[in-house]
């Protein structure tokens, strides 16, 4: 038994990966406007239903599809800020996050009507191979996803830490009033992440949708997990995202070998319990907590 | 006082007994009321052709003129799958719409709610749910023109057994009512079959990962798994299989179009005599019989109500019965149709054809599910889709 | 203060109600009730304590669980099951305010909260001898002191009585002294931890009132659905129950009613569109918070002053 550990382990990091995909873009969201995009899952599902529709509807090929979808998502989440949450962005967060869920229902009522009766097989852009490394079995969604991730991550660090963008993006998220005095467009920046947050939503939702058929509910379950993941990161981590994803996605390996399966769709609840009832800020999160 | 008075009134109103909806309810001179009750939101919502199919039919029966004289008018009420919901969409059919019947509602949990209210109220029912208890034991006006968790699940493990030297069974199951009904059923028959269950794993909803389902099952050393999981996960535990080349055959449960579960698998080599689902109908899906309900899918479902990629999938035909055995039991209840005479007239049904399902349909006072055999369905050493009757044993026309 | 009696009209008005509409009416109206304690105790703990706690479909599936089993297993009479309902559910409450006493707050609380509930639905569905599984176990018919409550009507008027009970002392609770500690605590916790305030005893209270009054109509639910499986406690449930208070108006008992009746009954008025549910519902939601930020209880407050709720800053 022990001697499935590391396939357990590879496996388990491919999909804690597709969690911390998620997890990056609610975390994008969260640190440009610190509100938690709670309808992020239905963004995903949009993104690869627009693929869907740009590919086979208009015959389009994989990629100038998986391009327009991520123009298509951007629009949407540009506004969708401007004009549902800017309107509210003073009031408090019970109000921000209801109406990010509500707007992921809307969405996936949309979805529903249309395409609600049937589960769809999305065109795949490359063949499903499977190699062996020792005595490792990996799949080419598996490298796919874990090389996407890795180079968003680099590529997110890099914008975060390194440009221009990066203070900005530190700077609201810190003070808000601050930036605005040093004539920082808050707004307009709050829209813009939020079209980023989502268009990485479409990603997101194309590289579920190599993996589980095409239906409206396609991200809700990675939406709980990304919640999780990035609770684990504390939150507003990037690095503490992904590494929260893989963290997830091991146990649940783990956990559903060793133990028992019945405990896989649960392990996305017990890990948080567990780690802050330990740290209350996550595992790599500041001490935000409150004692008194 | 007076006010005491008042409220001891209401009370007494309250205690009387309710009126019951009386046996003609939702029949006119020109018209019979159906409801039509199911998930047509929620993520259940895949399972709607389940009440198409039949809509389909009833459309269909209006054109060429009803019976006696009477059209079908149909009126959809939405139960997400949800109980509480379901039981304010029945009570709408029955005492707001005041239908006669109430006809495909794919959710077990719903059926099983809302059935002592149908009992009470003397409500017919002729549903698509898969949960046994619904009909069995019999109650007055409840009835199954399809098969239950019983058949299936009894199908799908006679054909895994029927691969000789076959006794190690697997499970991937749902923990939900609908997973249930299939597995437990398919259970009984493994273990009274000198059947072992070497493994019970659960795979969720919504997962997008079965490694530690295929590895246990690998690790078990089953021959066969019974998968009681919808589409999504079904291909996704597939996948899995195929990335460890398990050497197992995996049966489906009815939660899944077996044409779109291949599809989902551009070379199909692997599926060939490994991927079975039990299979309900006479024939393969577009032809011989079939075919005529096909043309009536297309002709008289809305574009919206049709898959919008690709022909009508198997559970379009699998509502269909629904419909067919409501119709010819209005055809032999007479001119004047009542709940208890179209009650009797459809237990007086005996070895009648619906031209869709593998078996013709028999009921009586004491069965109360019209058919019991069927067929399983899979690819051929050629990869091509085959009805089988056990296993190596195809229908002659099927391949 | 003579203003506020007034309100009593409301539920004598709705006495004869329920005579004039059929069954499936009397249900809608049934559920309506049900879910008004239901967003009163989701209330307290978000609204007026100000705390993101998501566990609130976990009393509700505790009450009605405690409230079925009880009856099915051990054949005790509803009335008998409710305040164990409420017990049961008061005490979910208690262990969900756990974190929050650690110090866990915002975003880190609602996914423990989130989890909690979600673990309940895990439990309900594992612990098959009790509570039968995903299968769902039935619930026997109840009775009142030997007198049936087989149907609706008979049903509304003990959910009625039991509801204004629940709105009577919930409304006294937070204009006490109690109230107003949430309320301190809310604007300010450390502030009202330096006054004095001994804020952890009181978050304790605000959870388990609010799983309590929560638990109650969860025993509510299970005699009008008759039918208990875990689906029903699910994460859409509580997206419902926080549509409810944020469609009715935070912090508002008001608030809560208004939100059960116009959540409860949005899908009915739309049920000849089949398919449009999660539409409109979403549409509705995104609506009132973009235009009445503080719910639809707000209009009401602004039409009359008996409506307004004085332990809020209206």
């Amino acid at each position: 038994m022990l001697s499935l550990l590391p396939q357990l382990v590879v496996s388990g990091t491919a999909t804690g990966m597709l969690y911390a995909l998620i997890a990056l873009s609610m975390t994008v969201v969260y640190r440009a406007t610190t509100v938690v995009n709670f309808g992020h899952g239905d963004m995903v599902a949009a993104g690869a239903y627009a693929v869907f529709v740009f590919g086979l509807g208009f015959g389009l090929p994989f990629l100038p599809a998986m391009v327009l979808a991520i123009a298509l998502l951007f629009a949407a989440g540009f506004a969708a800020q401007r004009f549902l949450l800017q309107p509210i962005v003073g009031g408090p967060h019970l109000s921000l996050a209801m109406m990010a869920l509500a707007i992921g229902y809307t969405l996936r009522g949309g979805l529903r009507l249309q395409w609600g009766t049937e589960t769809i097989n999305p065109q795949r852009p490359y063949d499903m191979d499977a190699y062996m490394l020792g005595n490792v079995v990996i799949t080419t969604d598996d490298l796919v996803i874990c090389t996407s991730v890795l180079l968003l991550l680099a590529a997110l660090f890099v914008l975060l830490q390194v440009t221009p963008l990066g203070k900005v993006i530190q700077a609201t998220f810190q003070s808000q009033r601050g930036a605005a005095l040093v004539g920082i467009n808050v707004p307009m920046f709050h829209a813009l992440m939020w079209g980023g947050g989502a268009a990485l939503g479409a990603v997101g939702g194309v590289m579920l949708s190599m993996i589980a058929p095409l239906t409206p509910d396609l991200g809700q379950w990675t939406l709980i997990q990304g919640f999780a993941a990035m609770t684990l990161g504390g939150f507003g981590s990037l690095g503490g995202a992904v590494a929260g994803g893989i963290l997830l996605g091991i146990t649940e390996k783990l956990l559903g070998f060793y133990v028992s399966t019945v405990f896989i769709d649960v392990t996305g609840y017990l890990v948080p319990i567990v780690v802050l009832m330990l740290r209350p800020q996550g595992l790599f999160g500041r001490r935000v907590a409150l004692r008194v | 006082m007076r006010f005491r008075h008042a409220i001891m009134a209401l009370f007494a109103m309250a205690v009387a007994v309710p009126a019951y909806a009386d046996s003609t309810q939702g029949i006119t001179d020109t018209t019979i009321k159906i409801g039509n009750l199911g998930p047509f939101s929620g993520p259940q919502s895949t399972f709607t052709p389940l009440n198409y199919g039949p809509e389909a039919y009833l459309r269909y029966i209006n054109e060429q003129g009803g019976v006696h004289g009477r059209k079908f008018v149909t009126v959809f009420a939405d139960d997400s799958c949800n109980e509480a919901k379901g039981i304010a969409a029945a009570k709408k059919l029955i005492f707001d719409d005041k239908v006669f019947m109430i006809m495909s509602n794919p959710c077990s949990g719903v059926a099983m709610a809302i059935k002592p209210m149908l009992v009470q109220e003397g409500v017919p029912w002729i549903g698509a749910s898969a949960n046994p208890k619904i009909s069995r034991p019999t109650s007055p006006g409840i009835f199954h023109a399809t098969y239950t968790g019983i058949e299936s699940g009894r199908a799908m493990a006679a054909f895994a057994m029927s691969k000789p030297g076959t006794t190690k069974i697997a499970l991937a199951m749902h923990s939900d009512d609908w997973a249930h009904g299939y597995c437990d059923n398919a259970v009984d028959y493994v273990k009274s079959h000198n059947g072992e269950i070497v493994a019970n794993t659960a795979l969720e909803h919504g997962a997008t990962d079965a490694t530690a389902q295929a590895l246990q099952i690998k690790a078990s050393g089953a021959q066969a798994v019974m998968a009681c999981i919808y589409q999504p996960e079904l291909i996704i535990l597939l996948r899995e299989l195929q990335k460890f080349q398990i050497n197992v055959i995996v049966l489906g449960a009815l939660g899944a179009d077996f044409n779109q579960v291949v599809q989902a698998f551009p070379n199909n080599e692997f599926l060939r005599q490994r991927f079975f689902q039990p299979y309900q109908f006479k024939a393969k899906i577009g032809t011989s019989t079939l075919k005529q309900y096909q043309d009536i899918f297309l002709k008289y479902l809305t574009k919206d109500e049709l898959p919008k990629v690709g022909p009508p999938t198997n559970f379009y035909y699998f509502g269909v019965p629904a419909a067919i055995v409501t119709v010819e039991a209005f055809r032999r209840a007479g001119p004047n149709p009542t709940r208890e005479s179209w009650q009797k007239a459809l237990e007086s049904l005996k070895d009648f054809d619906t031209g869709v399902l593998a078996d013709t349909e028999t009921f009586s006072a004491e069965k109360h599910v019209g058919v019991e055999k069927m067929y399983a369905v899979g690819l051929s050493p050629k990869g091509q889709e085959t009805v089988y009757k056990a296993w190596g044993d195809a229908l002659p026309e099927s391949e | 203060m003579t203003s506020r009696r007034l309100l009593w009209l409301l539920p004598i008005a709705l006495l004869p109600v329920p005579l004039l509409l059929n069954p499936y009416q009397q249900y809608v109206l049934n559920t309506a009730l049900i879910y008004v304690p239901v967003g009163i105790g989701f209330n307290i703990v978000v609204g007026n304590l100000g705390l993101l706690a998501f566990s609130n479909v976990a009393y509700f599936g505790l009450g009605a669980y405690t409230s079925g089993v009880l009856m099915a297993q051990l054949g005790l009479p509803w009335w008998l099951t409710v305040i164990p309902a409420a017990l049961v559910g008061g005490a979910g409450g208690a262990v969900a305010s756990i974190p929050a006493l650690r110090g866990v707050r915002l975003f880190y609380l609602a996914i423990m909260t989130l989890a909690f509930g979600e673990l309940m639905r895990w439990t309900y569905i594992r612990w098959e001898p009790v509570t039968g599984g995903s299968m769902g176990m039935a619930v026997p018919t109840a009775t009142l002191f030997g007198w049936a409550l087989d149907t609706d009507l008979r049903r509304f008027y003990v959910f009625l009585a039991l509801v204004v009970l629940i709105v009577v002392i919930t409304d006294r609770l937070l204009r006490s002294r109690f109230g107003r500690a949430f309320l301190a605590i809310k604007d300010n916790e450390i502030a009202a931890a330096a006054m004095g305030i001994p804020t952890d005893r009181y978050i304790v209270l605000a959870f388990a009132w609010g799983g309590a009054v929560v638990g109650m109509g969860g025993a509510m639910f299970a005699i009008s659905v008759g039918h208990l499986t875990p689906v029903s406690f699910d994460l859409t449930e509580l997206v419902r129950q926080f549509a409810i208070i944020m469609v009715g108006g935070l912090a508002s008992i008001t608030g809560a009613i208004i939100g059960a009746a116009v959540i409860t009954a949005l899908p009915q008025v739309f049920a000849n569109f089949p398919g449009f549910d999660e539409l409109v519902f979403g549409l509705l939601i995104v609506l009132v918070i973009l235009f009445l930020p503080r719910g639809l209880a707000s209009l009401l407050a602004r039409a009359h002053p008996a409506f307004i709720e004085r332990y809020y800053r209206g």
